[in-house]
């Protein structure tokens, strides 16, 4: 039997601007069993970044259960869930977040320095990382020397590093080229394909097409499959 | 074996550098404080080590004391007769056995002339240990000795700067007239440095009796110099002593006494009390100063922290926890309290060279004035610091998806 990563029940979550209460997510569940690939798509306002953070331990749901990789997460402090996310989650982002004044190599090993020590194997891990990226020529670069999809490439080695259980990935191809998009995609199926389980936000259907299964959200909840 | 701590440090500094700007703002705002408070400090530890080198190269360290004729304030005028001390009153004190040396002294400023360049000078009279006394020997010649204290001998030595000032190449022998009569010259006193007004090197010296007798005419003395022995309690010291002299001049009840009795640590407090004012006025400037430094400190910070909000938010979610983000800032912080503290510290020194040119304060260089300027750059530092750190370690890692 396939173990299910990510459990979901009545997730529900309301964000307050000024006095005025929003509710983004009105009672999600969901289900992610270990090496799935889900594309989660929805228009812009949709809850699909509210329910990403809320999967990836950066947020709260105000109520529900969340049980990760078999722990119920909802009352873990800040620091159990900043140790999940360092152990177990890997993170890409639309706008890449790499540390500016590091090199493509110190931002592969930035969720590193979270743990006890970085040795010269984790180095090697890094290096070989890039080069499977095909980043090689690349390791002394810092971010601003790099084109769009070089970026995205490094930080998809950051999010390996750690070897996680969970790839998040938010509109991981939003600020790219096609070409550089294409590149991306392939390189998250090769992924999947070796087991890691991926979540991906996006809203374009040629990109959510790469995943294996895709959910689409519209005005906090899920409406098909 | 890399440890992270090493990457961790690596990693603060880049950032501290990422944004030149600011970090220089910072480390200007806490440098100019550190100078000034350095310089402040280390200006008045050298006024009173000066002033406690004085006092030990004129024998006037803790074994001694001075007692002046008059009454009444410590400095200035004198509101009792100035004419009560007398030879006899040395004589009692000297029987004390405490008392290890007297050196009396009569005093007066008279006119000193030399093949027609006159000058007003103070002449004083005094005693062969007189040199003992004061630890001041003759450069040349000899000193004032027990044969021209009796025969009231016209000798006199004179201060290191007496043959420039009457242009007199080779002085012993010759004769100078003091008030009128002649003296010759019999010896030449080292240099003594002085501090202030006291210009011991322009002074002349003449047998005690000469001065009385044929000079001052006057039975009394300006004061007199004593040193006692190893271990003696200054109180107690003073307290028979001023036993003694009220008694001599018959000062009974609440009269005041006729006489002022100077300690090394009274002395010490004259002289610095003043500066000690001037002092605590100025720390109070620098200590605002710095407090200021601290403010921009932390304005910077808090401005550095929303620039790289993202970058924290994404040391967040790749699992820095609230603790490891606080001890990121207050590091930094100490960076630049490092840095700031060793480069004021510096400049201080230069600073303080260059008041030297202008002032007779000279530079001081203490390590205590070192840890003290870089502990007061790490406090401020830290303490202003401190505040933005807690805010950044709140920062929600949920911004980095800004899409709802």
């Amino acid at each position: 039997m396939v173990k299910k990563l990510v459990i979901l029940k009545n997730i529900t979550k309301t964000y307050y601007t000024g006095k005025v209460a929003y509710q983004v997510l009105k009672g999600i569940s969901l289900e992610v069993e270990e090496g799935e690939f889900l594309a989660i798509m929805g228009a812009s306002g949709s809850g699909k970044s509210t329910l990403l953070n809320i999967i990836g331990l950066l947020d709260k749901p105000d109520s529900g259960i969340y049980i990760f990789d078999g722990q119920e997460v909802n009352q873990l402090t800040k620091k159990e869930l900043a140790y999940l996310r360092n152990r177990k989650i890997g993170f890409v982002f639309q706008a890449f977040y790499l540390v500016p004044w590091a090199t493509a190599l110190e931002n592969v090993l930035l969720p590193l320095l979270y743990r006890g020590k970085i040795n010269k194997e984790d180095e090697k891990k890094a290096v070989e990382l890039l080069k499977r990226l095909r980043l090689e020529k690349r390791i002394n670069a810092k971010p601003n020397e790099l084109s769009g999809g070089e970026q995205q490439r490094v930080a998809i080695a950051r999010a390996l590093i750690t070897n996680p259980k969970l790839l998040l990935a938010d509109e991981p191809t939003g600020n790219l080229d096609s070409k550089s998009s294409q590149e991306v995609m392939n390189i998250f199926k090769e992924l999947n394909e070796n087991g890691i389980t991926i979540i991906m936000v996006t809203h374009d259907p040629e990109i959510a097409d790469f995943a294996k299964k895709i959910k689409i959200i519209k005005d906090g909840t899920f409406i098909k499959e | 074996m890399k440890t992270s701590f090493f990457q961790f440090l690596k990693d603060i500094f880049k950032e501290l550098f990422s944004n030149k700007i600011n970090f220089v703002f910072m480390f200007l705002a806490l440098t100019i404080s550190l100078v000034t408070l350095n310089t402040i400090y280390s200006l008045g530890l050298s006024a009173k080590k000066q002033v406690m080198d004085y006092l030990a190269n004129l024998q006037f360290g803790k074994d001694a004391m001075f007692i002046v004729a008059g009454g009444g304030r410590i400095i200035g005028l004198t509101t009792t007769r100035r004419d009560t001390l007398k030879l006899e009153d040395v004589e009692e004190i000297k029987k004390l056995d405490f008392v290890k040396l007297a050196s009396p002294i009569s005093i007066g400023t008279l006119e000193v002339s030399y093949k027609g360049v006159a000058e007003k000078l103070k002449v004083e009279g005094v005693l062969p240990n007189y040199v003992f006394a004061n630890n001041w020997y003759p450069k040349v010649g000899r000193f004032i000795n027990e044969k021209d204290l009796k025969t009231m001998a016209k000798v006199c030595v004179v201060g290191a700067d007496i043959p420039k000032k009457f242009n007199i190449k080779n002085i012993l022998g010759e004769k100078i007239k003091i008030a009128g009569q002649y003296f010759k010259v019999i010896g030449v006193l080292e240099s003594k440095p002085f501090f202030g007004h006291h210009r011991w090197d322009k002074r002349i010296f003449i047998p005690l009796t000469t001065a009385q007798r044929r000079v001052f005419n006057k039975d009394y003395i300006e004061g007199v110099k004593l040193l006692f022995r190893k271990g003696t309690d200054i109180k107690i010291a003073e307290k028979k002593i001023k036993e003694i002299l009220r008694k001599r001049h018959k000062l009974f009840g609440i009269e005041p006494d006729d006489f002022r009795i100077i300690t090394p640590e009274l002395a010490i407090s004259i002289f610095t009390k003043t500066m000690r004012t001037i002092n605590v006025f100025l720390l109070a400037i620098a200590l605002i100063s710095l407090t200021i430094s601290g403010v921009i400190i932390m304005n910077l910070m808090y401005a550095n922290i929303e620039e790289k909000a993202p970058v924290i938010a994404l040391r967040i979610a790749l699992g820095a926890d609230p603790r490891k983000i606080i001890k990121h800032y207050l590091i930094m912080s100490f960076f630049i309290a490092i840095i700031s503290g060793i480069v004021g510290w510096i400049l201080s020194i230069f600073l303080m060279q260059i008041i030297s040119f202008f002032t007779p304060l000279k530079t001081f260089f203490s390590w205590k004035v070192f840890i003290f300027s870089l502990s007061f750059a790490t406090f401020t530092s830290i303490t202003f610091t401190l505040m933005p750190a807690i805010r950044a370690s709140k920062i929600e890692p949920a911004i980095l998806l800004k899409t709802l």
